[in-house]
Parts: C-alpha cells; sequence; structure tokens
C-alpha cells in the first residue's frame, strides 16, 4: 500500500510540474481518499486548483481505465469534469468515490444520452443546495444575495463536543457505500432526515441491491459531517440539529429581541425564533427547575416556551447546547424521570439516588447494584413488616435512659436531619408523592413536578375540591 | 454584576418613551433591574383616582422567568393578598419570555378592573366579594380612599 502511496507522489509531482504548477509556490495540498468500486482505497495529495479532469487522469491508470471511463462521485453526484477540487466542499480526508462509467457500455446511444455525454455530473449536492430554498419555502421576495446563498447545515460533534458547521453526504441505504448518486435532489428536512425519501443509484458493484431485480433503483441515506475538524474515518458523523436554522428573514429573538444569525427555530405553528443564546438560557432554567418533559416517543424535552400546543423539541440532541455539567445532570434527571414513569422508585439513601425498576406487588426494594439499602416501596424508609408509620414518630425516645427533648434528637441525628426537615415541612403530592413545600398562599396546591401537574389540598391531601375551596382555602 | 441584557435596556427605553397610559415604572438608580411602578386605578372601579405603588424586579433569568412584582400600597382585593403578593397566572406558571413588563403591567391593571373571587389570595376578601359583593366594593373604596389617595 505504502509503495502505492510513494508512486503516486512522484506521480503526482511530476504531473504538476507537467502542468506548470510546482513553481516553488506553497500549496495547501488536500490528502484525500478515493475509494474504487472494486473495494481498492488510494491516497493521493490534491491541488485545490484542479479540475475533475485532473483527477480523472490521475485516477484512471490505477483502475486500469481510460480517464474518459471514470466516474468521480461525491456527496451524492457525480462530479463534472470542469469543477475544481476547491468549488467540492472536500475536506482534508475526505473520500472521493471512482467508479467505472455505464455509459460507455451502452450499445445504442440514443440522441439525448450524446447531449449528456457533453457535460454530464454537477457539483456535490452540499454545494447545490441553497438556504433559501431549504429553509423557507414561502414565496416571499428575499434579496438575489440570500437566495444564491449556499445552504447551512448545523450538527452537533461529538468529537469537537460543540456546535459546527455540518457537512451533507450520501450513501447507499442498503450498503452504506458513498457511490451513490441521487436522481433528485432534496427539498427540505423531511427528505434528509427520513429513510425512503430520495431515490438515487448505487454504484457499489457488492451492494445487495444489485441481486434485487429493481437495481437501478435504491434510497439515499443522508448523514453529516463536522465541518471543522479532519475526518476520522467514514463513521466519524455528526447529528444534524435541525432547529437550527440560518436567519434569513432576520426574524427577532423572542426573548431578547436581538437579530442573531443561526436561530433556534421551535417546532409549532408559529415557529417561534429564539437566538441560540436565549434557548441555553431557556433550557437551563428548566432544567433547573426541573420542568422539564418526559415524553413517550421523544424522550425528555421541552416545548415552545410560548406555550404552543404540540410543539415538543423531537430531536432531544438540540440540548447538547447545553454546557457538559447542564447535560450531564439532564441526562441524571431523564433517567429518573423514566424510572419514575415507568413504576420504579430512586433509592432514597442520601447520595444513592439509583433507580429500580421493581414488580407490581413488591414491597421490600433492594438497591442492588447501588448502595445495597433495603427499603419499603412505599414510604421509602427502611424495609419493616407492617403498616408503613404515617408520621415521624419520636415518641420511642420516652423510653431512654436520659431525658432528651426528642425535638431536638430528632434534628440532631447525622444525615437524618435533613430527612426530618424534609419529613416536617413537605407533605407528598397525592398522586406522585413528590415532597412539596408550601411557603404560602393558599392551601389549593398545583404539583410543580413535570407531567403531574395535579391539584391538591394541602389540608386533606387530597384532590383539591369546592369543599376544600369553602372549608379551609387559607386555612 | 453582569452587563445588563439588551433586552432590558430596549424595554426600558420604551417604557420612557412610550409610557403605558395609567402606568409609570421608572428603574430604580442603583439597580436597573429593579422598578417604581405606580398604576391608577382604573376608572369604575373600585380602585378609580387610587394610585398604588409597586415594586418590580427583573431575577437573574429574566425574560425566561416572570418578573417578580408585588404591591406596596396596600389594597383590597381578592386576588392580593396583605404583603401585597399577586394571584395572576401569567406571574407563574403562564410565563413566557415573549411577555414584557409593559404586558405583565397592563394585566395587573386589567386585574384591579376585573377581580377573580374563585381564583383568590386573600381569603377573606375573596369570601366577602363573593357573598356580599356590595360590601367588599364599600371596603375596596374606602382602602382606596384611605392608603392610595394621600399623596
Amino acid at each position: 500500500m505504502n509503495f502505492v502511496v510513494i508512486a503516486f507522489k512522484s506521480l503526482v509531482h511530476n504531473l504538476l510540474r507537467m502542468f506548470g504548477f510546482g513553481k516553488g509556490v506553497m500549496r495547501n495540498d488536500l490528502d484525500i481518499y478515493i475509494k474504487t468500486n472494486t473495494g481498492n482505497t488510494l491516497s493521493i495529495s490534491l491541488d485545490p486548483a484542479w479540475d475533475i479532469k485532473n483527477v480523472k487522469q490521475v485516477v484512471a491508470p490505477q483502475l486500469g481505465l481510460a480517464p474518459e471511463e471514470v466516474k468521480i462521485i461525491f456527496a451524492g453526484k457525480e462530479l463534472k469534469d470542469t469543477i475544481t477540487i476547491s468549488e467540492c466542499d472536500l475536506g482534508q480526508k475526505s473520500v472521493l468515490h471512482a467508479v467505472k462509467s455505464k455509459r460507455k457500455l451502452q450499445v445504442v446511444p440514443s440522441e439525448q444520452s450524446v447531449i449528456e455525454e457533453e457535460d454530464v455530473g454537477s457539483k456535490p449536492l452540499s454545494e447545490t443546495l441553497q438556504d433559501s430554498k431549504f429553509y423557507d419555502q414561502r414565496d416571499e421576495k428575499l434579496s438575489k444575495d440570500i437566495i444564491q446563498r449556499k445552504v447551512h447545515f448545523y450538527v452537533f460533534c461529538p468529537t469537537c463536543k460543540s456546535l459546527r458547521n455540518g457537512k451533507l453526504r450520501v450513501r447507499c441505504e442498503i450498503c452504506k457505500s458513498g457511490a451513490f448518486t441521487v436522481y433528485e435532489d432534496p427539498q427540505n428536512w423531511d427528505d434528509v432526515l427520513n429513510s425512503k425519501q430520495i431515490p438515487g443509484y448505487c454504484e457499489n458493484d457488492l451492494c445487495q441491491s444489485k441481486d434485487s431485480y429493481n437495481s437501478e433503483f435504491n434510497f439515499a441515506e443522508f448523514f453529516f459531517k463536522c465541518s471543522d475538524h479532519i475526518s476520522l474515518g467514514e463513521d466519524d458523523t455528526a447529528v444534524p440539529l435541525y432547529l437550527i436554522k440560518t436567519n434569513l428573514r432576520e426574524v427577532p429573538c423572542l426573548a431578547c429581541g436581538d437579530i442573531c444569525d443561526p436561530v433556534f427555530v421551535f417546532p409549532c405553528k408559529d415557529g417561534h425564533v429564539a437566538c441560540l443564546e436565549c434557548f441555553r438560557q431557556y433550557c437551563s432554567v428548566r432544567l433547573a427547575e426541573r420542568q422539564f418533559w418526559q415524553h413517550p416517543e421523544h424522550g425528555y424535552t421541552l416545548s415552545c416556551p410560548t406555550g404552543c400546543p404540540d410543539s415538543f423539541i423531537q430531536e432531544v440532541h438540540h440540548f447538547r447546547l447545553l454546557t457538559e455539567t447542564q447535560y450531564a445532570q439532564y441526562q441524571k434527571f431523564a433517567t429518573e424521570e423514566f424510572v419514575l414513569r415507568s413504576g420504579g422508585v430512586l433509592c432514597p439513601q442520601p447520595g444513592c439516588g439509583m433507580g429500580i425498576l421493581i414488580d407490581e406487588g413488591c414491597k421490600k426494594v433492594a438497591c442492588v447494584n447501588g448502595c445495597g439499602y433495603v427499603f419499603c416501596r412505599d414510604c421509602l424508609q427502611g424495609y419493616h413488616i407492617g403498616e408503613c408509620e404515617s408520621n415521624v414518630d419520636t415518641s420511642n425516645a420516652a423510653g431512654c435512659v436520659y431525658s432528651v427533648d426528642p425535638s431536638k434528637a430528632a434534628s440532631a441525628r447525622w444525615d437524618e436531619a435533613s430527612k426530618v426537615a424534609i419529613r416536617v415541612l413537605t407533605k407528598p403530592c397525592p398522586k406522585c408523592r413528590t415532597p412539596t413545600e408550601r411557603d404560602g398562599g393558599c392551601m389549593h396546591m398545583v404539583c410543580t413536578r413535570a407531567g403531574c401537574d395535579f391539584h391538591w389540598c394541602w389540608v386533606c391531601q387530597t384532590p383539591w375540591t369546592r369543599e376544600c375551596m369553602g372549608n379551609h382555602w387559607f386555612g | 454584576m453582569a452587563a445588563l441584557p439588551r433586552r432590558i435596556i430596549k424595554e426600558t427605553q420604551r417604557l420612557m418613551q412610550e409610557p403605558v397610559p395609567g402606568i409609570s415604572a421608572i428603574p430604580d438608580e442603583s439597580n436597573a433591574r429593579y422598578f417604581h411602578v405606580i398604576v391608577t386605578g382604573p376608572e369604575d372601579s373600585p380602585f378609580e383616582g387610587g394610585l398604588f405603588k409597586l415594586e418590580l424586579f427583573l431575577p437573574e433569568d429574566y425574560p425566561m422567568s416572570a418578573p417578580k412584582v408585588r404591591f406596596i400600597t396596600k389594597i383590597y382585593h381578592p386576588n392580593i393578598d396583605r404583603l401585597g403578593r399577586i394571584c395572576l397566572d401569567i406571574l407563574k406558571d403562564k410565563w413566557s419570555p415573549a411577555l414584557q413588563i409593559r404586558t405583565v403591567l397592563l394585566s395587573i391593571q386589567a386585574l384591579l378592573s376585573a377581580p377573580n373571587p374563585d381564583d383568590p389570595l386573600a381569603n377573606d376578601v375573596a369570601e366577602l366579594w363573593k357573598v356580599n359583593e356590595s360590601e367588599a366594593i364599600r371596603n375596596a373604596k374606602e382602602w382606596t380612599r384611605r392608603y392610595a389617595m394621600d399623596t
């Protein structure tokens, strides 16, 4: 393999001299890989000023083909001979696909295919899509500059651990090969995010689709790469944060009123816009108050802050915009909420909090993979036989030899202090049992735990009724 | 102290340039997040003719969290308790960052015009408002005269 690389480098240099590039000028060579449909990978160095025709001349001999017989495929498109490398959205260590063109083999070329032969191919998909088409389907007037702007994609890059510009890439839905050309361009996010939207053709000879009778018709799978770091290989992908959009019509942020770019667009009917800073703030405030929602399909998420219906954020990776610490907390809360929603309990031992899923009707719970504490499912105290004690019972201190004020004894217990405080100051929500503190106002309680929202009476510890309202609204 | 967010600066400027009729909100000289508010009692309400002082504070998280608002002037109203705390949904769970100081103060003014004894904060007041509305209104007028007109 090394030998191939070295042979290539010298070849490239010779070629350069031939074309008159090698005049001692510093060039930013791109080291890229070329994959062939026979499964080989070549490593070559390209000058960004080269066009695709140059590339074909370099690659063809390696494949034992004439340059005209080679197709170069990248990001869902066969690249046109006349476009240059710099126009192709390639980064260091990008992968181009070189395949043998089947056009030449056509026995009876029709008139049309001859015309096609002249200028077949185009630029890569990521270079031809436009922000205005992708983010704005309305037929309103936008200035020409904006209409012609190249599409921007935003991703969360797991390597850079932050928001980055993303590069759209295409592969075969079946064999995952990048030697895939699309028959039509995606027009919106649905085309990109959902499977089986955009048909295309897989050039990989080893693809299973070749066995099926309709091998000309396959579906594209879209994915994203980070445009910031050098690609670590074909599996180095990034999650698209599709609610982050280019602010084409300069919509001000609903919270701070500033016009920013890019912006977060909530998935509500009105498409409320927040700048990324305010979106982060919204998330961190909601997180601190534990007001995220455990949605059965989308996970632990938020909806539009102006209260629009059906506006849950479905791609929870958007919450990666939070800091690492906050995201860790987000994951903790999400897991806890999931356990609670599934009828499980959290280990009550201070500092443990392990989520435990238990069988229906089982009262004795042991924190097996956590701290080992054995407790009662109902009252979350140490396990006991018989009924749970409803209140803190400090009267057993009466049997002590020393006479100690029971309340002082209760509050002086190591680690017990906070438990006691919680017991004295709070009452559990009758529905979800979340300890609740009443810090003023009337007796009409509304459970603040996200998703519970139960209305209850502080005095009766039952659902809030007209009777409660009449008898002891204020105690 | 962190720099004042642009949104607060903008809102303050607008409150100064185009004040809401019947409402004045002036930021404190030493704390731009604290506003001295005066709301005039709405016409045809028991609070007519009164000038009610309130304090409004924009917490660190504003506008993600609601402003904290409290009546300083004593007022006889079923949704405002002895400490001046206000029972108004947009100050609690119905808060949205799209709302502003201006809209909050307008809502409070509207609450003076239309007390809601079904969602009370002051029990005795609410009780009376439901049982004997005319007496409650008499009390409200009396309190307005006594506490909101002495300047």
